[in-house]
């Protein structure tokens, strides 16, 4: 039996359900609904599109999903060029959003999140030095509500870390002898706790009755993807990829365009901003605008006025998209902002995906790009934009981690009978 | 004992910094190279991360002193960095300068140790010298508490 014989398979069905929408995309089709709130997310998905579902075996039915908004972590750790740093950028990358991230010596001036956060991450010190951790620490996680808690930092502290924290998961520390990242740990874990965390989501669990393939979280598909973008998109590295949806953010970014001391393996990171969406963040959306020095000109620019936020029209949903375009691009080119800054000067590509490119025509995406530029960075660079309106990068994602994952061998196996 | 080393700032000079690394080990110091284009945090942070005894900076290209003004500002903001000795060496000013107005200066900015245009083995010596007296003293205040 030949490889050919795989890639010649059923036509495949997939189905992203997002925050605000659902997206179902088999061969020379996409096909995009509007969720209803309302409804089980199965229900609503077959009340919409049934009649494709039920045309495929569960075999051939691939879901991914950011519809339970993503796991929450909330860091501890003892500096922001280290263990933050290190945490942060694993929790991005494994497709968990940061609720907060704490420096430990200033431990008792936070305020306590409100929210039930899905897994703390507690994060310091190289092996060969320790005795960071105390009572402050346990007495701050005594006032704090969680579902998972995991200690990543120095070997030393593991005893008392283990007696004083009930139920904390220990692994090896992600900081090594010489000050490098360690990943793979952590992003495991991460990875897995997403898949449980999916798995006990009833509405969530409802999809595997149409499908027998694993349910990933879609950032992690997109992420997975960035390495074979060329096969779809004439993109020039560097590049950056923005992800605008719902309810977040996601960046996806070239590690060319970050210089600094965080050497992984990956090519592409991933950064996330939560409550910077169009529909279910509107609000956060419109409140991080009306606070940025710039936004009158670029309202001036676009000739509307700051009343447009107060509209429900189509004229308004697309100013709100080139806001948000605008305010991403704010937020990652301030030094210390966000906790890494790309090299904007150097962006070849910015790659854009999601509803976004169903609602924005280039020349709008390229006007705010180049006023971007010009205003806030005084330049007149001008990457090309790319825009993913057929959601192609999703597509190929899907389809690829399916590759690497399990499912490549028993097909190969259930037809070698 | 464990140093940090690295080159401040967005200077790339790396000869120097290479050198200090052997000559660290050769002399059995645990060693963290941070290497050239260290920015202030990052010193700081490592000392942090490793419980470093000394942190030692290495300035070329004309930029320590700039950097030097905010070293007390930053050290100010971290708990537990208050006894680390702080060394730095390499070319101090901008142009040749003299050794007697420079050292002073930068032990005003929070320096133990200050090598200007010294050679790296006199300035490594230097820092022997000052572990010693430490160790003396911290043996003296100990016995006084007892
Ligand atoms: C090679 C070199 C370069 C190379 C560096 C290549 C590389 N990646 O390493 C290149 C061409 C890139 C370069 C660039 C520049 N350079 Co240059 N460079 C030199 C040069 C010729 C030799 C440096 C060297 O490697 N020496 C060998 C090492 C072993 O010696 P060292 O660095 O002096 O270090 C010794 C001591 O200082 C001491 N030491 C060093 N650090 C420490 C720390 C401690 C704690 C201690 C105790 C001791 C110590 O130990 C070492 C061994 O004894 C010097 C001139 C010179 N002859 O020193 C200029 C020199 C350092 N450069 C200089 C300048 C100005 C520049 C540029 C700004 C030039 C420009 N206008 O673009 C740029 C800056 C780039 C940047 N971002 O940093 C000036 C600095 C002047 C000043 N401080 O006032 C120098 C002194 C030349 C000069 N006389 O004008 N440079």
């Amino acid at each position: 039996m030949s490889d050919l014989d795989v890639e010649q398979s059923n036509e495949k069905l997939l189905i992203d359900v997002g925050s605000t929408y659902f997206k179902l995309s088999r061969t020379g089709h996409i096909e995009q609904h509007l969720r209803d709130f309302n409804k089980d997310i199965l229900d609503d998905l077959m009340y919409k599109c049934g009649k494709t579902v039920e045309g495929f075996a569960k075999d051939d039915v691939y879901i991914c999903s950011s519809a339970n908004g993503g796991l929450t972590t909330l860091i501890i750790g003892i500096t922001n060029t280290f263990s933050l740093k290190y945490a942060t950028n694993i929790a991005f990358n494994s497709g968990i959003n940061i609720i907060d991230t704490v420096l430990y010596q200033n431990i008792e001036d936070y305020s306590l999140p409100s929210d039930l956060i899905d897994v703390v991450i507690i994060v310091g010190g190289i092996n060969s030095h320790g005795n960071i951790f105390s009572a402050n620490l346990y007495n701050y996680l005594a006032q704090l509500r969680y579902s998972n808690i995991v200690f990543v930092g120095n070997e030393i502290d593991v005893p008392a870390i283990k007696e004083n924290i009930e139920n904390i998961d220990i692994l090896p520390n992600i900081i090594d002898d010489r000050l490098h990242i360690v990943e793979e740990h952590l992003r495991e874990y991460l990875t897995n706790l997403y898949q449980k965390d999916i798995e006990g989501k009833e509405d969530i669990k409802h999809l595997y009755d149409i499908t027998s393939n694993q349910i990933f979280p879609t950032p992690y598909i997109v992420n997975k993807t960035l390495p074979l973008i060329n096969a779809k998109f004439s993109v020039v590295n560097p590049f950056i990829l923005l992800d605008i949806g719902g309810a977040t953010t996601d960046i996806h970014y070239s590690k060319d365009l970050v210089d600094d001391n965080l050497v992984t393996e990956n090519e592409y990171d991933r950064l996330v901003f939560k409550k910077l969406g169009v529909y279910k963040s509107k609000q956060s959306l419109i409140f991080a605008a009306k606070n940025n020095e710039f936004v009158y000109e670029l309202l001036m620019h676009l000739k509307v006025t700051e009343n447009i936020f107060e509209e429900q029209s189509e004229k308004s949903t697309k100013i709100l998209m080139q806001l948000a375009i605008f305010l991403v691009l704010c937020k990652i080119s301030h030094y210390r902002k966000a906790y890494i800054n790309l090299k904007l000067l150097a962006i070849n590509s910015i790659v854009l995906t999601g509803g976004i490119t169903k609602v924005l025509t280039s020349d709008e995406i390229e006007d705010i790009i180049s006023f971007f530029y010009k205003k806030i960075l005084n330049s007149e660079h001008n990457p090309m934009t790319v825009l993913d309106s057929n959601y192609d990068i999703w597509t190929l994602g899907t389809v690829n981690t399916d590759v690497d994952a399990d499912t490549y061998i028993s097909t190969k196996e259930e037809r070698g009978k | 004992m464990k140093v940090v080393t690295g080159v401040v700032g967005n200077d790339i000079h790396v000869v120097a910094n290479r050198l200090i690394e052997l000559s660290l080990n050769a002399r059995g110091y645990e060693v963290f190279n941070l290497g050239v284009n260290t920015y202030l945090e990052e010193f700081f942070d490592a000392a942090v991360e490793t419980g470093a005894d000394v942190l030692m900076i290495s300035s070329l290209n004309g930029e320590a002193e700039g950097w030097s003004r905010e070293v007390k500002l930053l050290k100010a903001k971290y708990k537990n960095l208050d006894d680390i000795i702080m060394m730095i060496g390499g070319n101090l000013v901008v142009g040749t300068g003299n050794a007697e107005d420079i050292v002073p200066r930068y032990k005003n900015y929070g320096f133990d140790i200050v090598c200007h245009q010294v050679d790296l083995n006199t300035g490594l010596d230097m820092l022997e010298t000052l572990l010693k007296e430490r160790s003396i003293q911290s043996k003296e205040t100990k016995e006084s508490n007892k």
